[in-house]
């Protein structure tokens, strides 16, 4: 049985029991409504990356790996002049003091006994371990008898100043300063590039914030917990910190809660917008009650495609939600041509149902074909808002062919005006409509050529004044902190990843200045290097060096006063050999944050970040390598470079896969050349008008553009397919009139997506606006005019001859 | 002949308040008042230094010389003359320090130079008898009234640090201190004697 008898059958059947068929729609819907409200929503914007092993679903989960992209940064600054350190300091005791559990499971305030009376120490035992062959000329320059005079001769001076006695027993077992060698090794471990240390608080480098980091167990990607954390963090801040010091606030949780509420004003906006319109264009064009059960379709649809999303998946994405159902309000034009049909009349039902259902199935098949390719994308967003709108069109097909007949009576004279077609005198002589067709399409294919492809992130989320002011304020007061590249050493135990990391640091540190980098490579090097370090230290004080030295501290100590046995706790500190120095160490140190930033512990074993510049020069030393090896480097502007590639791979695969099924759909319904191309030139005047348009206007393919294109193939092969039917069959199913009016809802829809604050939602409102504005006018007026030049006047074309199914 | 003489001057009033203590201890109590409510009359303070280490780690006693000046509320100069010239002026919390061979000085923030914030802390504390940042630190006894000798030794929260006592003397009418003699844990003794003490005379800004 095909599907215009069934429909017939279908429509038969219910015509003797429309109280089954209006119970059995209302307890679908109820169904639907049910399924959705246990609906978990998923607001991440990973949804919309490729998924699964794809290069940047790899680097975007590695890029969360970043010491600040899960943590909240709260800076405390003094806004006047009067405000002391010590009251900003105290303010950020009270505020860390406030932050607690359940909200907040870790809060640093300052850097604990960071460097504490006994670091100094602790680092000199530990330069055997940490002085690398290329730190043995500066140590070996320390040990002249100038150099060591000099050196002993300041020390003495030294003991003069009040903090002399402070300073007293360092002197004693470092006289030769190689202290200085140990504390370069720190240099590299500046995390946050614009931080002091100043009475155990992170202090910026003009003194005016302090800074406080805190961890929360809130997903940056749960906006509901997002804004109740930051809640919390108001309250607490408004608490704590006193008048003349401002509290700025960075956090993913900002992002997410802006994005929602961006999104949420935005649907707001849009759907009051796009209702308002689409009831005028309804008033203006439908002028009967019964268009309200048109109006009712989409809406119908959205809760049977949410549903049955909500069946299919334990989680769904809310951008599946967001867009999908706004793709398919639009998507009324199925009720709309059944509408325009049934009102026009001139038959019964079942015949008027007959000559249409083809044309209606085969648009719905069309777009469910154009949709069904992004069943197939490495995008897990885009397989489940394929999935959502496959259900949502099958669900638009079957509520216009099989319910709406029975709602919408057949044709009246009213009727009959309201879906008269678009009368032929009034249309625009062909050449000048082809001229100016042909004239639009070329100055589009050259836009298009200006077309580019851009896979950051940060375009598509919504950042409002409030998060750029912040963000300045933090990268004036602490620098750039979450920017960086990063480079991964990977290793199945904490050694073996530290032995990469040694490998890492060494390919960086020809390249890069030591003070851009963020690497443990200097102060925690692998076992294996620190064995190394040691033999060597060993041999460089073996070689003649460490009784040279003797000689050289005795006879210079001699003659500026100090006693045979100054230095013994130096001697001491030559003769022994240290252990290995592991994080525990660098805890003792008060590290230990730093230490969990940049050490990882993962099921696969451990891994050791370092963070670099993101820049071309850097990213050249480390090419790109396969998943499993120990080296990765990642980069916000590498990342958006595979994602604008998989993003342009992927829109080919769509351009390709779509068209070529979509022409395979509309070659199997006209099985003829000239229809066949008929029928498609609404797509290709939309697609490459859009494309064209985002050209000139200077504006980038981004990820949900992709949706735009798949969107504009269904919809305006549906146009070319009921335009060419409705020609063929000498216009009477009033197809025109049903293009017009379901093209213009559809602008309006999107149209109303322009006004949208959030970038994705005006960008894909944007591109679809460019589109279907191209290809509602190349059904409406280009299918006519070629038809004519190719057959001659519409009306030479026998009645329910031409378009497939029809009955001869 | 003449440092015998100091030394003596120094040490001869810590012996008899010791003496002094062996007998009926003080009261602590109006004594640090008198103290505190004399450091209150005081808006600036000029005056010479002598300051003698002596060191395990050195053969000889290391003996310098300088002048300290101070002016109420949070201005401090620290400058050590002799052998070398070298020290620090101190506004607020900003500062510059100087050294003979260091060229032109180099300016400092004791939010960011803790050791510095140390040496300034103390320093403050005692010209203006900060009786509670002491009392923080120190567990304080009266070793004599009449001049006023205390002993101050670290509260056990600090007894990690090196500072094992410190005895401070007191001029004659308490307004300020006279002679300090810090024993480390080691057994290394710094002493310094402050001599020619002028109290509320102009100061030039020039100082700091």
């Amino acid at each position: 049985m095909g599907p215009v008898s069934l429909v017939c059958s279908l429509y038969s059947v219910f015509a003797r029991h429309r109280v089954v068929l209006v119970g059995g729609v209302t307890v679908l819907l109820l169904v639907s409504a049910l399924l959705f409200q246990r609906v978990r929503l998923d607001e991440n914007i990973a949804a919309m990356l490729p998924g699964g092993q794809s290069e940047a679903a790899r680097d975007f989960a590695l890029l969360q790996e970043a010491p600040f992209a899960r943590r909240m940064v709260i800076s405390l600054r003094a806004a006047s002049p009067g405000v002391e350190a010590a009251t900003l300091l105290a303010a950020a005791d009270r505020l860390a003091a406030a932050l607690q559990p359940p909200w907040f499971s870790r809060v640093v305030a300052g850097a604990g006994d960071v460097f504490g009376g006994a670091a100094l120490p602790r680092l000199l035992d530990a330069l055997p371990n940490l002085l690398s062959e290329s730190d043995l000329p500066a140590l070996a320059a320390g040990l002249t008898p100038t150099a060591v005079r000099t050196r002993l001769r300041e020390g003495r001076e030294r003991l003069l100043t009040p903090e002399g006695t402070a300073i007293k027993g360092l002197l004693r077992r470092d006289p030769l300063d190689q202290h200085g060698l140990a504390l370069s090794k720190l240099r590299s471990l500046a995390l946050i590039p614009g931080l002091t240390v100043h009475d155990r608080h992170f202090v910026s480098g003009d003194g005016t914030s302090v800074l406080v980091i805190a961890e929360t167990p809130v997903a940056i990607t749960d906006y509901r917990g997002a804004r109740d954390l930051l809640d919390r963090l108001a309250v607490a801040a408004s608490a704590a910190v006193p008048q003349g010091i401002t509290t700025t606030i960075l956090s993913g949780h900002g992002y997410t809660l802006a994005n929602a509420e961006a999104i949420r004003g935005d649907l707001a906006l849009v759907i009051g917008l796009s209702s308002a319109l689409i009831l005028a264009i309804y008033v203006v064009f439908l002028r009967s009650w019964w268009a309200a059960f048109v109006f009712l379709v989409p809406a119908s649809v959205l809760l049977i495609a949410s549903g049955g999303v909500a069946l299919l998946y334990p989680t769904v994405f809310a951008v599946t939600i967001g867009f999908g159902g706004v793709l398919l309000g639009m998507a009324d034009e199925y009720a709309m041509h059944v509408f325009f049909a049934l009102r026009k009349g001139g038959a019964p039902p079942p015949q008027i149902l007959e000559a249409i259902t083809r044309p209606v199935f085969s648009g719905g098949l069309a777009t469910v074909t154009a949709f069904g390719v992004m069943l197939f994308s490495a995008l897990p967003g885009q397989r489940q808002l394929a999935v959502f709108s496959i259900i949502g069109i099958v669900a638009s097909v079957l509520l216009s062919l099989v319910v709406l007949p029975h709602l919408v009576p057949a044709g009246s004279a009213q009727g009959r005006r309201s879906a008269a077609p678009v009368p032929d005198h009034g249309r625009l002589p062909s050449r000048l409509v082809l001229a100016v067709w042909l004239g639009m399409l070329a100055l589009s294919g050259w836009g298009a050529t200006y077309l580019q492809f851009n896979g950051d992130l940060r375009t598509m989320s919504f950042v409002s004044r409030e998060i750029e002011a912040a963000d300045r304020e933090i990268r004036r007061a602490w620098g750039n902190l979450r920017s960086r590249a990063m480079v991964f050493a990977d290793g199945r135990d904490l050694a073996t990843a530290l032995r990469v990391n040694d490998e890492v640091y060494a390919r960086l540190a020809g390249s890069v200045p030591v003070a851009e980098l963020v690497s443990l490579a200097p102060i925690l090097p692998s076992p294996e290097t620190q064995a190394e370090n040691r033999r060597r230290w060993t041999a460089f004080w073996e070689a003649g060096r460490g009784r040279m030295t003797r000689t050289l501290l005795r006879e210079a100590g001699d003659t500026l006063g100090f006693s045979p046995d100054a230095f013994a706790p130096f001697f001491d500190r030559l003769s022994r050999q240290p252990a290995d120095w592991g994080p525990e160490d660098l805890r003792a140190l008060g590290l230990g944050d730093l230490v969990d930033s940049l050490i990882i512990r993962g099921p696969q074993g451990w891994r050791v970040l370092t963070l670099v510049p993101d820049t071309p020069a850097v990213a050249a030393l480390f090419p790109r390598g396969p998943a499993d090896a120990p080296v990765h480097f990642v980069s916000p502007s590498r990342f958006r470079e595979s994602v604008s590639r998989a993003l342009g791979r992927e829109f080919v695969l769509y351009i390709v896969c779509t068209f070529a099924l979509v022409l395979a759909l509309v070659v199997g319904v006209f099985r003829e050349v000239r229809k066949v191309l008929l029928a498609l030139v609404p797509v290709v005047t939309g697609l490459l008008f859009m494309l064209g348009g985002m050209g000139f206007l200077g504006m980038e393919f981004n990820l949900f553009n992709i949706v735009a294109t798949v969107l504009i193939i269904g919809l305006s092969v549906d146009y070319g397919i009921f335009m060419v039917c409705h020609l063929s069959g000498g216009g009477e199913h009033a197809a025109d009139r049903s293009v017009l009016v379901s093209g213009l809802t559809t602008l309006a829809g999107f149209g109303a997506l322009v006004a949208g604050r959030h970038p994705a939602m005006h960008s894909i409102g944007l591109t679809v606006l460019l589109g279907f504005g191209a290809a509602i006018p190349a059904a409406l007026l280009v299918i006519p005019a070629l038809y004519r030049r190719a057959c001659g006047p519409v009306s030479c074309i026998p009645r329910w001859t031409s378009c497939p199914g029809s009955r001869p | 002949m003449r440092r015998a003489w100091r030394l003596a001057w120094c040490v001869l009033p810590l012996l008899f308040a010791a003496a002094v203590g062996s007998g009926v201890a003080p009261e602590l109590e109006p004594v640090l008042q008198r103290l505190q409510k004399a450091a209150e009359e005081i808006q600036t303070l000029a005056g010479s230094f002598v300051q003698e280490k002596r060191l395990a780690m050195l053969k000889e006693p290391l003996v310098s010389r300088g002048r300290l000046y101070y002016a109420r509320p949070d201005r401090l100069r620290w400058e050590v003359t002799e052998p070398v010239a070298r020290g620090f002026a101190l506004t607020g919390r900003t500062g510059r320090r100087w050294h003979q061979r260091g060229g032109s000085p180099e300016t400092f923030h004791l939010d960011r130079n803790p050791a510095m914030q140390a040496v300034a802390e103390q320093l403050f504390a005692w010209v203006r008898f900060d009786l509670v940042r002491l009392r923080l630190q120190y567990r304080i006894t009266v070793l004599g009234e009449h001049p006023v000798a205390l002993r101050l030794e670290p509260v056990p929260q600090a007894e990690s640090g090196i500072l094992r006592r410190l005895d401070v003397a007191f001029s004659g009418d308490g307004t300020h201190v006279e002679c300090v003699e810090f024993t480390e844990r080691d057994g290394d003794v710094t002493r310094i004697t402050f001599t020619e003490m002028v109290l509320n005379a102009p100061l030039s800004a020039d100082l700091f």
